[in-house]
């Protein structure tokens, strides 16, 4: 695989005609003539032969070399050999390297020396060597050009055209173009491209005499070294030649520290950088090879240097910086930061077009959204399209009026809030002015904002009682953990609390502040349900708190002893939705059976593998009574957000009790088989961050752009108030939201796009607020430059939820392949766009931008809600990953589509290590059963579970250490708890720290010993994403499958 | 004649009232896409109608079909039997907390509903009115002065 470079191209087009022709010919500068001999160039050798004669055939290098023949004259044959032969004096080991180039050119040849200096210098700039590959032809030229002062330079631009032209002699008369060109293209750079020259300068210096060939020259070779990929080219081209990597080594010094080893520095995601550096300027792509590698001896691809996300979520930044006042990007991701001017252009854009929210995403210490009260002014938005004030509207008419930047309408500044401008237009008062200068606001919001007093946090409980909550030990659990939660639940003095619980009949509870204990009430008619009480159902924690106490710590002895196996749980349901619907609030539901009384009752509809396949096959994935979405509908109306907790171990149709979560913004939770000694931590961690979060109440979210774009689809959990209107009874900070957006006009005629995400609702502390973020970002005609500002985190993160979607009204094949032919689609167009420029071959080629596109798109389908049959995953299961997918936010989805495997062993052995110091254990692993070592211990991190993996000939002592004498049992049954000693304290320090990562989901701890099945292949293997399971491809096969599929017409 | 008349002026009433009634919820769809209305209130005020709506659209086909009067039959047989694949499938009723991804099916489904609907009325008055004068003109023996 190799990292190709083009850059330059876009520039390039200013040139001279000459050049474009030249691409075609001569797709890449640094390509090596494949046939030329192994690639390893230490022989200066090989090339004797050529140099004569050879230049020809070396020409096409040449374009490379450009810059070394300079003074000497055209390229002389002759002169060559003897020039090779020097090359390697002057830089030993390199040498070959540089002897490559320099051979071709023949004549520079001497300067070499002066070429290793320069080499380093170059480097930074990567720029610079690439804007000369591209074009063989002319650009190289152009370079040297610049660099070397000489006139001369211009007879030697020809030769590098040459790729084209045949014999040398050629060259001088078709150098014509080439000289053309030369005084042209220098003087584009020059004006052009800054950075460009500011590398040159180094060059210059230090080649002083050699003239300004050399320095080109170098320069050259590096751009090709990352380019790379020797192997693609020699397959692709034939040319014999000089080796073509190995030569360019020396060169780029800084670069690639080993010239052998060309595919590993494809891997090193560290390569990028510098190309990214030039973005703005030049065209890149990676690429790759699937074809055999030339050096290897094997004929198979060379998996290990496929992508792989090892660093985590990479955030886009280039516009962050482009554009400081934006909000920042945990808020507000768009697909791509580059919004196509056209309907034409957005169509070819195969990829989604959009954005994903997390409105009210936790910020670091000291990033807070700063508060902003307008107070008697009112809140300044855009009268016309009801923007609120952002930092990219304009005040003009001496502070008088501002114009909106979404509308381009001009609203008068109200007195209150007019300051004067200065000098440059800018409001004196702008430092004073968040609003003004911050992308991510939040604003007090006046009366006009409420259509009823701010409501107060509310918590009520639906608890199941029935036999299988109270035998799992769940009461106990949850009634702790809410008893434990009371000091913290946001909101105090306000916070109002209830309960029901249910089995076959309904137990309501009088909790009034008068009461010294709970009064309980038992509805037995499930047709007609009525509250006993009007009042004090639902009553305020403060005043009732020793009452409420008193409930949570008898609740679980009073059902102790309750055999009922039935669940009422759609009366109960009706009951909690009449106690609340005055007021909204949060309802927290913990269900233990399959609901099987009154209305809402649910069928076993569970697992019958002989639908998976057909056209009902979905069915099995949505509500099956039309009781659940009516339900969740009233809720949503009546500002209630429910969460759901399921603990059965047998079917309990979480798809139907799911469909509650989702669409009143809330969130499932799914314990199988809950046993509280095993799954009790997690619970008390999970329930205990539901209640304690910072949490936002009867909110309701708004995108706004500009005029022209519009946001045509949702995804996530919530509902639809109006088309683009989200209600959102609760909010926190671990729900982010999906939307698509569409042009509507064929053309824009602006440069930039705005958008705005207004999150209205009321704090806990009941104050009324709405969070602003802005953003912006430019308008491109260009498809490539859309590709460059690609996002893959959201494009991934949009794509998973399409795909759940999908899966819901269609079959899991279906909604898998649709994935993958988005995917096929978007690279296919990607390829489209380069093969007129590139030979491409039989490579592979994305934008660095996507480059983990493909294994996250293999990661969406192998994921829980998508992956296999029937046998892969329970229903529940999916359903309820489904439902969890479709509220993460970016950063977690990743983690979960790709988690990370890190090796822990050799780490904990480390004796003096610091148990703070976990930058040893950070360096994640591919997800395949290869990076497993039969004698390490690894950990397995998908920020929902932990699992660690005791190789099966790990030492004894770690093992002993970490488990105490349990150690040669079957890690099923050993509990998983510190030991006492200095070891097992790492790695218990080790797996807090992972934990405290990401503290909105609490990872249990699974621990397996390799070749325990079927325990290993449940818990780890199936996840090892890079493999083939069952009838789904490995990594490797998916690239192929891609390949093959993008290269069909 | 009596009873061709009855059953035109039957079916002058029925298919003024499916006009009438797929006619308002077009009308509440295109509020609910301007923000005049909310989804819960669309879905009720829609939801109540579809059963009544099916239920006379359906006897009036098997009106027509007892009566043999195969053109009109025919006209009003696609809805019937889609109305009918609708509800076997349960999916007759418009889906409150999907609404907005379903609107713009739902819109092209009642505008084609509406347009059959229009065509059967307009068959239905010709028929009337040609039956009413028949009658009339039985009654008044002018018929032979054709």
């Amino acid at each position: 695989m190799g990292t190709e470079n083009n850059k330059g191209y876009p520039k390039f087009p200013a040139r001279p005609a000459p050049s474009s022709s030249p691409y075609a010919s001569a797709p890449p500068p640094g390509i090596p003539p494949p046939s030329g001999g192994p690639p390893t160039g230490s022989d200066a050798v090989g090339f004797r032969p050529f140099p004569p004669s050879a230049s020809q055939p070396i020409r096409p290098f040449t374009p490379s070399g450009p810059p070394p023949a300079p003074q000497v004259g055209a390229m002389r044959p002759a002169q060559p050999s003897p020039f090779v032969s020097q090359i390697p004096g002057s830089r030993p080991p390199p040498p070959s390297s540089n002897s490559f180039p320099s051979t071709a050119y023949g004549p520079p040849p001497p300067p070499p020396p002066p070429p290793g200096a320069a080499p380093f210098q170059r480097f930074p700039s990567p720029p610079f060597p690439t804007t000369q590959n591209p074009p063989p032809q002319g650009p190289p030229q152009t370079l040297a050009g610049h660099f070397s002062p000489p006139m001369s330079l211009r007879p030697q631009q020809q030769p590098m055209a040459p790729v084209t032209m045949g014999p040398p002699p050629q060259s001088t008369t078709s150098g014509l173009p080439g000289a053309n060109a030369s005084p042209s293209p220098a003087d584009f750079n020059m004006a052009a491209r800054p950075g460009f020259q500011q590398s040159m300068p180094p060059v210059t210096p230090s080649y002083p005499g050699v003239g300004g060939s050399q320095p080109s020259f170098p320069g050259y070779p590096s751009k090709q070294v990352s380019q790379p990929p020797p192997m693609p080219f020699q397959s692709s081209q034939g040319p014999p030649g000089p080796p073509p990597v190995s030569s360019y080594p020396p060169h780029t010094g800084g670069f690639a520290q080993r010239p052998n080893i060309v595919a590993q520095q494809n891997l090193h995601p560290s390569y990028a950088p510098p190309t990214s550096n030039v973005q703005g300027l030049v065209e890149d792509f990676n690429s790759l090879s699937l074809a055999s590698i030339p050096g290897s001896m094997e004929p198979g691809l060379d998996h290990r240097s496929f992508p792989r996300p090892l660093d985590g979520d990479v955030e886009p930044n280039s516009f962050a910086e482009m554009y400081p006042m934006n909000c920042h990007s945990r808020y507000l991701r768009l697909t791509t930061s580059a919004i196509p001017n056209s309907q034409s252009l957005a169509s070819r854009w195969h990829l989604p077009l959009g954005a994903v929210v997390c409105p009210l995403a936790e910020t670091p210490e000291g990033e807070e959204v700063p508060l902003i009260d307008f107070g008697s002014t009112g809140i300044i938005r855009c009268r016309r399209c009801r923007t609120y004030v952002n930092p990219y509207v304009t005040f003009t008419d001496s502070g008088r009026k501002w114009r909106c930047n979404i509308c381009s309408m001009l609203n008068d500044v109200p007195g209150e809030y007019f300051s004067h401008l200065d000098a440059n237009g800018r409001r004196m008062d702008m430092d004073q002015r968040p609003e003004l200068t911050k992308g991510s606001v939040e604003i007090i919001a006046p009366t006009e904002y409420m259509v009823r007093p701010p409501m107060p946090p509310i918590y009520f409980f639906l608890i199941d009682v029935s036999i299988s909550a109270t035998k799992s030990g769940m009461l106990e659990v949850v009634a702790q953990t809410i008893k434990s939660c009371l000091d913290n639940l946001p909101g105090y003095p306000r916070t109002q609390i209830g309960f029901i619980t249910y089995d076959s009949t309904l137990h309501f509870y009088n909790m009034k502040s008068s009461l010294s204990q709970p009064q309980m009430m038992v509805v037995t008619d499930l047709d007609d349900i009525f509250l006993p009480l009007p009042d004090d159902l639902l009553v305020n924690l403060s005043e009732s708190r020793t009452v409420v106490e008193a409930f949570l710590d008898s609740l679980p002895m009073m059902f102790q002893d309750n055999v009922n196996v039935e669940s009422a749980f759609g009366p109960a349901l009706r009951a909690a939705f009449m106690v609340m619907n005055q007021l909204g609030g949060k309802l927290l539901i913990f269900q233990n059976s399959l609901p099987s009384l009154g209305a809402g009752r649910l069928k076993l509809r569970g697992d019958d593998p002989r639908v998976y396949g057909t056209d009902k096959e979905y069915a099995l994935r949505v509500a099956e009574d039309p009781f659940y979405k009516q339900m969740a509908a009233d809720c949503t109306k009546f500002q209630i957000g429910i969460n759901v907790y399921a603990f059965s171990d047998k079917y309990t149709d979480i798809a139907s009790l799911g469909t509650l979560a989702k669409y009143t913004g809330g969130q499932v939770y799914y314990y199988p088989g809950f046993q509280s000694s095993v799954h009790g931590d997690k619970l008390r961690h999970e329930l205990a961050r539901d209640l304690t979060r910072e949490t936002a109440w009867e909110a309701v979210m708004r995108i706004r752009c500009g005029k022209g774009i519009r946001f045509t689809s949702y995804h996530g959990n919530f509902m639809l108030r109006s088309t683009d209107l989200l209600a959102l009874p609760a909010v926190d900070c671990d729900k982010a939201y999906a939307m698509q957006l569409s042009l509507e006009e064929t053309l824009l005629t602006t440069q930039t796009v705005y958008f705005q995400v207004a999150l209205l609702y009321t704090a806990s502390c009941g104050e009324r607020r709405i969070r602003v973020h802005t953003s912006v970002a430019p308008v491109v005609a260009d498809l490539g430059e859309m590709y460059r500002q690609a996002d893959t985190g959201s494009i991934v993160s949009l794509y998973a939820r399409l795909a759940i979607e999908k899966s819901m009204s269609a079959k899991l094949d279906d909604a898998r392949n649709a994935i993958q032919q988005k995917i096929v689609k978007a690279l296919k167009e990607y390829r489209n766009l380069h093969a007129v420029q590139h030979r491409l071959g039989s490579r592979l080629i994305y934008p660095e931008t996507l480059k983990f596109l493909p294994l996250y798109g293999l990661a969406i389908i192998k994921s829980t809600p998508l992956q296999g049959g029937p046998a892969d995953a329970s229903l529940d299961e999916r359903c309820a990953a489904g439902f969890t997918m479709m509220a993460l936010p970016v950063k977690k989805l990743l983690k979960l589509l790709y988690p990370n495997l890190i090796r822990v062993d050799e780490w904990l052995l480390k004796p003096s290590a610091d148990h703070d110091d976990l930058r040893d254990v950070s360096n994640r692993l591919p997800l395949a059963a290869e990076s497993l070592d039969s004698r390490g211990l690894y950990i397995y991190d998908d920020g929902f579970r932990l699992v660690l993996w005791f190789g099966r000939m790990l030492s004894p002592d770690i093992a002993k250490n970490l488990l105490g004498n349990d150690f040669a049992a079957e890690l099923s049954r050993v509990t998983f708890q510190e030991q006492g000693n200095g070891m097992s304290k790492k790695l218990m320090s080790l797996v807090k720290k992972l934990r405290e990562n990401d503290p909105s989901y609490h990872p249990m701890c699974f621990l397996v010993r390799q070749g325990e099945q079927p325990r290993e292949g449940f818990l780890l293997l199936r996840h090892l994403i890079e493999d083939q399971m069952g009838g789904s491809s490995g990594y490797v096969d998916w690239i192929l499958q891609l390949q093959r599929q993008i290269q069909q017409n | 004649m009596a009873w061709d008349l009855l059953l035109w002026i039957i079916s002058f009433f029925v298919s003024l009232a499916l006009v009438a009634s797929v006619f308002y919820q077009v009308i509440c769809l295109t509020d609910l896409e301007a923000d005049y209305l909310n989804p819960f209130e669309t879905s009720t005020r829609i939801n109540r109608l579809v059963i009544p709506e099916f239920i006379l659209q359906g006897s009036l086909c098997l009106l027509f079909l007892f009566t043999w009067h195969w053109v009109f039959f025919l006209v009003a047989l696609p809805v019937t039997v889609y109305h009918a694949m609708l509800y076997n499938e349960r999916r007759y009723l418009i889906d409150v907390t999907e609404v907005f991804r379903a609107i713009s099916f739902e819109k092209k489904f009642r505008f084609t509903k509406l347009g059959f609907y229009i065509l059967l009325f307009i068959m239905v008055v010709f028929r009337l009115t040609l039956s009413a004068v028949y009658s009339f003109t039985e009654d008044d023996d002018l018929l032979h002065l054709f």
